[in-house]
């Protein structure tokens, strides 16, 4: 395979991650909650795009919609219900709440939908190969880099350009201040809690095809998650954007030449990473 | 102890900004040894953050801190501890699901250097234990010896926050608003004890209680805006015009 | 006990009760009575002492960890690669080289680790947890790579007494003894002045450093103890079994440890015990047949203990023992 073909492989992969880690960022960064359940989100809306597409013939843009929306809200309850009770408690609180979370939500789809792992049957203009000039590449991994850098543009100019966006800025660098300033930052959270959740969501709907789709989604990936997370720095769009691709593309590289473990190095790299700069690679100092 | 005359705490030319804001301006700055002394200076003036310099807690971005004339700036909270400052803060800062004795026997463990060891129970540290019961009693905290800290109002809290300072045996003991958030008819209890301590120990306190400041002080510095802005004995600043205006004023308005 | 003084109650608190025997005296009738268990009973008396460890560093240091695994494998590994290169199958010796790996890892990591807080050092348990996996899964030679290392056997611990395959009964009163031994070194760590300062910085650091203790050094200290302790629990469990593989550095047993003793009640050196015997009776009945169930009702029972019970079994315990007190008293 040539250099192209690799980046653009793990830029398709990096895109996914982007998608589902970027609300985890937000919120981590927000409120400095654990929230290992984050890959839940992102598996139950995969499961709600796939089998609303298999079941009622839904078509794919309608199903992320529809991924968007009930993840959204459900994860407006459980944060009202739940989180919400745990922002002042410690982390091992949070890390215990959301691993229980975790365990809940696989083996409710374990017991409901099947163990089986799910696809999203992706719409035909999306299939095959799209002929770039240069290159041939498949049409759907040249579509989701498209729509991973539309969303961070997006992003960015809602964090740049709104007011919304600078409170969100404002409590992710100085939360007792911006509370002092007259910003409500638990709606914050709430607010960005459910956007976070349901792009994460729409991301395990995209991603079915490259991080699979099955009940133990949640698990498998929650390392990964975490990095791109720790890596971009908390409550960073665009650190996470960074990182996500680079992660994406190492992991990609690593895989083809060292099929055998290769991803020793990404583990080896955050924990030196981490070290250097505990606030990751785009934070802030001290945040 | 390199010179005689040199106080027990000193700043030369402090500065610390956060970001754009200054919260101390070339302070300099002198406790005595011995000394009563009292830091004023309306909110936000950067009292706190004084106390967090000269404890370590916080770097300056510019100038010294010594103590007994060597300098400090450098060192670590644990060791300028060590060298005899020990500090309350203005929100209490206490081992809260532990026992008032407990929490003192931590901090005198400390000052006789046996925290670290392992193999005695921490029961069988008579010389600890005693010397806790002692500062607990002293406090009038005895009721409470064995009692959590979350169990207790926060006025009794405040004075816990004081034996563990005594605990450290200080040479220079740093308050912050010790007396905030004690009901006035315990404040002497407070009082007593810093009365008490010896003549050697130089006591700088931070309080808005004019009273308690006029009563208490041999000395006092007005701190405005991160900067000294008047010092001398409580008659003099109490003859100050402009401080009468900038702090006095304001505290009795508010 | 009201009757004593708070210095009197300090001053015994570290004597033993008449209660803390019944652990013991359960385990030794739990050996006569279940003989077709034994195999089981050592698992369960394996995961008391890794959840003892983990509580070392998380109940009374207060260090929230993702990665302790790595230092139950570390130790499992030990045992495992001097048994298959090196012959070196003398039990009580296995031990003692599994304490000194996981320790020394555990040293290391925790000097370059214990720098951080919160959900960085979080991040970093986990991150050097699966560095290790990984790197067992990648030196294949010596560690069997994804397969591990089967069918190890082990000599005759002091020379005496056999690990007999068919009733485990040798295995399970040795890894009692072990388990006897590193608990009597945790719980006179935790009595010790030593002790009572981890919990001085598991209850407020900024006040740990004010009273000018060298909070870094005495974390390292605990968390590199407690990293032997896991090698030990480690290395028993590839002596008792005979085998070891990656399972014994992944992320499901970190979590599962974690989940053991938050179950009991960590920080209160017997919730390890609790929380070990209760979940794994439970796993055990109810994980074969219904293991989806199973893990639906563990997922449960964590947001429950997160929201409700935070000090677990133990501390649920407590809290009916001092309210049965309260109504008897007034
Ligand atoms: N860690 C910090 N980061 C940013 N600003 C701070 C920090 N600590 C204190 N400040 C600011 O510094 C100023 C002085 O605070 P402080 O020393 O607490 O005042 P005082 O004790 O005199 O009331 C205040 O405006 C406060 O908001
Ligand atoms: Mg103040």
């Amino acid at each position: 395979m040539d250099l192209i073909t690799i980046l653009l492989g793990g830029l398709a992969s990096g895109m996914v991650l982007f998608i589902v880690s970027v609300g985890l960022s937000v919120t981590m960064g927000l409120m400095g909650f654990v929230n290992l359940a984050h890959g839940g989100f992102a598996m139950l809306g995969g499961y709600v795009i796939a089998l609303s597409m298999q079941h009622w013939g839904l078509p794919f843009g309608w199903a992320l919609l529809l991924g968007f929306i009930a993840i959204a809200a459900l994860s407006v309850v459980l944060e009202r219900l739940f989180y919400s009770r745990l922002y002042r408690a410690g982390e091992l609180d949070q890390v215990l709440f959301t691993i229980g979370l975790v365990f809940v939500m696989t083996a409710s789809v374990t017991l409901g939908i099947g163990p089986t792992s799910q696809s999203v049957v992706l719409p035909d203009w999306l299939k095959g190969q799209t002929d770039l000039g240069f290159i041939q590449y498949r049409t759907y991994s040249l579509a989701l880099i498209a729509a991973g850098s539309l969303l961070v543009l997006a992003l960015w100019l809602g964090f740049e350009r709104t007011r919304f966006g600078a409170r969100i800025r404002a409590a992710v660098d100085n939360r007792r201040m911006a509370s002092s300033l007259g910003v409500d930052v638990g709606r914050l959270f709430t607010v960005t809690f459910a956007i976070g959740s349901g792009l994460a969501a729409v991301g395990g709907g995209l991603g079915a095809e490259i991080l699979g789709l099955d009940p133990n989604y949640p698990l498998r990936y929650l390392v990964y998650f975490l990095i791109v997370v720790s890596v971009g720095g908390l409550g960073r769009v665009t650190g996470v954007f960074f990182a996500a691709l680079l992660i994406g593309v190492l992991d990609f590289v690593l895989k083809i030449y060292f099929p055998k473990g290769g991803t020793i190095f990404i583990y080896a790299l955050t924990l030196m990473l981490l070290l250097a700069r505990p606030q990751g690679l785009f934070g802030k100092k001290g945040s | 102890m390199t010179e005689a005359s040199s106080p027990a705490l000193e700043t030369r030319g402090l500065c610390k900004n956060f970001g754009a804001l200054e919260v101390a301006r070339e302070v300099n700055f002198r406790l005595e040894r011995g000394a009563r002394h009292a830091l004023i200076g309306p909110n936000g003036a950067g009292k706190t953050t004084f106390i967090n310099l000269l404890t370590g807690v916080l770097l300056p971005s510019r100038g010294n801190i010594l103590l007994d004339g060597e300098d400090v700036t450098s060192l670590a909270q644990a060791t300028r501890v060590k060298r005899g400052i020990a500090r309350t803060f203005q929100i209490n800062q206490l081992f809260r699901g532990l026992t008032v004795q407990e929490n003192v026997c931590i901090a005198v463990a400390e000052r006789l250097g046996v925290g670290g060891s392992m193999l005695r129970p921490a029961g069988k540290r008579a010389d600890v234990i005693e010397e806790a019961s002692r500062l607990i009693e002293m406090l009038k905290l005895g009721g409470d010896a064995g009692r959590r800290i979350i169990e207790l109002p926060y006025g009794r809290q405040r004075l816990v926050e004081i034996a563990i300072a005594l605990g450290l045996s200080p040479r220079a003991l740093l308050l912050d608003e010790p007396a905030a958030g004690i009901p006035s008819a315990e404040s002497h209890i407070l009082l007593d004890a810093i009365a008490t301590l010896p003549k050697d120990i130089a006591v700088l306190i931070i309080e808005h209680d004019m009273d308690l400041v006029f009563r208490f002080a041999e000395r006092i510095t007005v701190l405005v805006s991160g900067a000294i802005f008047a010092e001398g004995t409580p008659s003099e600043i109490a003859a100050n015009r402009e401080v009468r205006s900038v702090y006095l004023g304001t505290a009795l308005d508010g | 006990m009201a009757s004593f003084t708070a210095a009197e109650q300090l001053a015994r608190r570290h004597r033993f009760q008449w209660w803390e025997t019944l652990p013991w005296i359960a385990a030794l009738a739990a050996f006569f009575a279940f003989p077709n268990y034994l195999a089981f009973g050592t698992q369960v008396l394996i995961t008391i002492l890794f959840a003892l460890s983990v509580d070392l560093v998380l109940g009374y240091a207060g260090i929230v960890t993702l990665g302790h695994a790595a230092f139950f494998g570390a130790g499992a590994y030990t045992v495992g690669m001097l048994a298959s290169h090196f012959g070196w199958t003398e039990p009580l010796s296995g031990l003692l080289a599994a304490a000194l790996v996981a320790g020394a890892v555990g040293l290391v990591s925790g000097l370059v680790l214990l720098r951080t807080t919160g959900l960085t050092l979080l991040m970093l348990t986990l991150c050097t947890m699966t560095l290790l996996e990984q790197a067992a899964n990648m030196g294949a030679a010596w560690t069997g790579g994804f397969d591990g290392i089967p069918g190890l056997s082990f000599g005759k611990i002091l020379g005496l007494f056999s690990f007999d395959v068919l009733y485990f009964r040798s295995q399970y009163l040795y890894v009692l003894t072990v388990l006897l031994i590193c608990f009597l070194i945790a719980r006179t760590l935790i009595y010790s002045s030593f002790g009572q300062s981890l919990t001085g910085v598991r209850e407020n650091l900024l006040r740990m450093h004010a009273v000018g203790a060298p909070v870094r050094a005495r974390l390292v200290i605990a968390y590199a103890i407690s990293a032997a302790l896991a090698g030990v629990a480690g290395g028993l469990f590839t002596q008792a079994t005979g085998f070891v593989n990656l399972a014994v550095l992944g992320l499901e047993r970190a979590a599962g440890v974690l989940i053991v003793l938050i179950l009991g009640g960590y920080g209160r050196l017997y919730g390890a015990f609790v929380g070990a015997v209760a979940y794994m009776v439970l796993e055990h009945f109810l994980a074969k047949a219904y293991p989806t169930a199973w893990q639906l009702g563990i997922g449960i029972v964590l947001v429950v203990v997160a929201l409700y019970a935070r000090n677990g079994i133990l501390g649920l315990a407590e809290t009916l023992r001092g309210k049965r007190r309260q109504r008897s008293a007034s």
